[in-house]
């Protein structure tokens, strides 16, 4: 009787140290089974970007990797609504627009193409921004023939 | 409590489970490329296995076997170079795994419980995300583990000529690896104290000359840079900084990072030597993943320093397998300060995961010995909510592993994305890093947009 009882606390105890163990393990099992079958677990699953998109989210390998596949860097792009706070972008606005100065340089060496009313464009954002990075990525390439700067206020 | 299914195949399964996941994860990650894609370029160029092993000879990292072993890898993958390193590393994580569950004593339905918790220590501890977020191509710290955990199989087997062999092999094998291939000698030597046999005094001799010719190489002849950037208190200094701030003998400085690498595996801070607890603290916002760590380690460490204390007060028959408990008690202890010890030139997370690994193997005979105590109602009760509470937070960390893989993974990706402009000038190399940098960014990975933003602060990330 009595040992039956100590057994009975043994087990509770002991489940009780199992579970939360057995949960973790079904979380590997729910990945690795999907995997086995084919699909991409959810836990692995992200969403296809559009180039903007992939400029404004630090995304440099998706960036390159779009950019590699054909897609144009100097074309505008659709954004989702919560990514930045406008609906359509070039991949330079989204990138000045995120504060991301590497992913200028990047798309500026992927072919991104910048004459002087684009340069004058995205200076003036990144100068209404403030973000010192951005501006001194934007005018390194600033073209040859750019006139003297003027933002509108 | 006996049950149908044999506890350590259930064990087996659950293990395979956890490391087949991981596996998956590790072949989502594109290869490393800071300190790997030098290593595969001049696995590339070298003429052989041999001259890869041998230009090791001499250097400040003298690891001729991993070298070697990234030369085969490269040579046998015939092009699929991502798959080849991230086949062995895989092939890593099941014997460390396989070896682990190995070392765990597990007959009834008790032990097959204590053997899950331990299981989510050993995943979930913070020594053992740096054997899987990044390989340089092939993970260096994670033989070591396997190599350790040999040690202490072979310690605790039945005498015969070849386990002897084994144990100098193993030795050979761990040191050509990486100085804390050392940790060997010590599991050998404390498995020997702890009144284990398999390995006959002759091969300890044998192998306690080997260690000794070994470091007196290691640390006489051949070159040594150890000074790296770490941790101390909430900030993480460079190399130049901690000679400015400490002075010629670093006396100080050594002190705090071996007793640093320790707490991080008792308590999981400070991270590679910084306490990023205290830093958060001094930030306003302490995110929930720090007090999981800190709660689940702390939790732990207290059940073992019980058990430990008990066995202390305990006469021979008094605990169930009190030998085994006892030799694994021992040899955690000997591990964890000669993992702390070679610690001492900088504090790291994953130079104390062999000791980890040992944590984790006396965290089962800790909560088995909670469980086979419990005698009274209330005190069933306590331990269930203290178990229930610990084991929660471990799973929150082992799914929190792989959290940290597909970060790594966006970040890797984006490492290959900016490499175009840093291509190798010889043609061949320039192909290979080429044909690499398609494959990595052909790999699709989660964007942190994608990924719900309480992840960060729930799972463990990667602090440095």
């Amino acid at each position: 009787m009595a040992d039956s009882h100590v057994l009975r606390l043994t087990n509770v105890s002991a489940v009780c140290a199992a579970i939360p163990a057995l949960v973790a393990v079904g979380f590997c099992g729910a990945v690795l089974g999907a995997a086995v079958f084919g699909y991409t677990p959810t836990f692995w699953q992200g969403g296809p970007l559009t180039l903007a998109e992939a400029a404004a989210l630090r995304d440099q390998g998706e960036v390159a990797r779009l950019i590699e596949a054909g897609a144009d860097p100097n074309a505008e792009y659709a954004l989702r609504p919560d990514v930045l706070a406008v609906s359509r972008a070039t991949p330079l606005e989204a990138a000045v627009l995120a504060r991301r100065a590497e992913i200028v340089e990047l798309l500026m060496h992927e072919g991104a193409a910048v004459d002087e009313r684009t340069w004058h464009h995205l200076h003036c954002v990144a100068a209404e921004i403030g973000e010192d990075d951005v501006i001194d990525a934007i005018d390194a390439y600033r073209p040859a023939t750019a006139a003297t700067v003027s933002c509108p206020q | 409590m006996t049950i149908a299914v044999p506890p350590r195949f259930c064990v087996a399964i659950c293990a395979a489970l956890i490391a087949g996941s991981l596996g998956y994860g590790l072949l989502q990650v594109p290869l490393l490329v800071h300190d790997s894609l030098d290593k595969i370029v001049d696995a590339g160029r070298s003429p052989g296995l041999w001259a890869s092993f041998t230009s090791e000879i001499g250097t400040t990292d003298f690891r001729p076997l991993w070298v070697a072993e990234i030369k085969l890898l490269f040579d046998l993958s015939r092009g699929h170079v991502h798959l080849a390193y991230e086949a062995f590393h895989i092939a890593l994580l099941l014997a460390a795994f396989g070896l682990f569950v190995a070392l765990l004593r597990i007959e009834t339905g008790v032990d097959l419980a204590a053997s899950l918790f331990a299981l989510s220590v050993f995943v979930g501890s913070n020594t053992f995300t740096g054997l899987v977020k990044e390989a340089t191509p092939v993970n260096v710290y994670l033989p070591i583990v396997v190599f350790v955990l040999l040690a202490m199989h072979l310690s605790r087997s039945r005498h015969a000529w070849w386990v002897d062999a084994a144990a100098v092999l193993t030795l050979i094998a761990a040191c050509l690896t990486l100085e804390s291939g050392v940790l060997v000698w010590v599991a050998l030597v404390a498995g020997r104290i702890a009144g284990r046999r398999g390995v006959s005094d002759r091969a300890l001799v044998c192998v306690t000359v080997l260690t000794v010719v070994y470091l007196v190489v290691r640390l006489t002849m051949l070159p040594l840079d150890t000074q790296n950037a770490s941790g101390y208190l909430t900030e993480r200094l460079e190399p130049g900084q901690i000679r400015e701030r400490f002075g010629a003998g670093l006396v100080r400085f050594r002190i705090y990072t071996v007793l640093a690498s320790i707490s991080s595996v008792l308590f999981s801070e400070p991270r590679d030597g910084t306490f990023v607890v205290w830093r958060a603290w001094e930030a306003g916002d302490i995110p929930p993943r720090m007090w999981i760590s800190i709660a689940s380690s702390v939790t732990t460490t207290v059940l073992i320093g019980i058990a430990a204390w008990r066995l202390s007060r305990s006469t021979v028959d008094a605990v169930p397998h009190r030998d085994d408990m006892r030799a694994a008690f021992l040899v955690f202890g000997a591990v964890l300060a000669a993992s702390g010890v070679a610690s001492f030139a900088y504090a790291k997370d994953v130079i104390m995961s062999s000791a980890g690994a040992c944590y984790a193997l006396v965290a089962f005979w800790a909560v088995r010995d909670q469980l086979i105590r419990v005698r009274r109602v209330g005190t069933a009760v306590a331990m269930a909510a203290v178990l229930v509470a610990a084991s929660s937070l471990w799973a929150v960390r082992v799914i929190g592993v792989h959290h940290v893989l597909r970060t790594q993974a966006f970040a890797f990706h984006n490492d290959w994305g900016a490499l175009r402009d840093h291509l190798p000038g010889d043609p061949a190399a320039r192909r290979l890093v080429t044909a690499l940098r398609a494959d990595a960014l052909s790999r699709p990975v989660v964007n942190p947009w994608f990924v719900p933003r309480w992840a960060d602060r729930v799972f463990d990330i990667d602090y440095f």
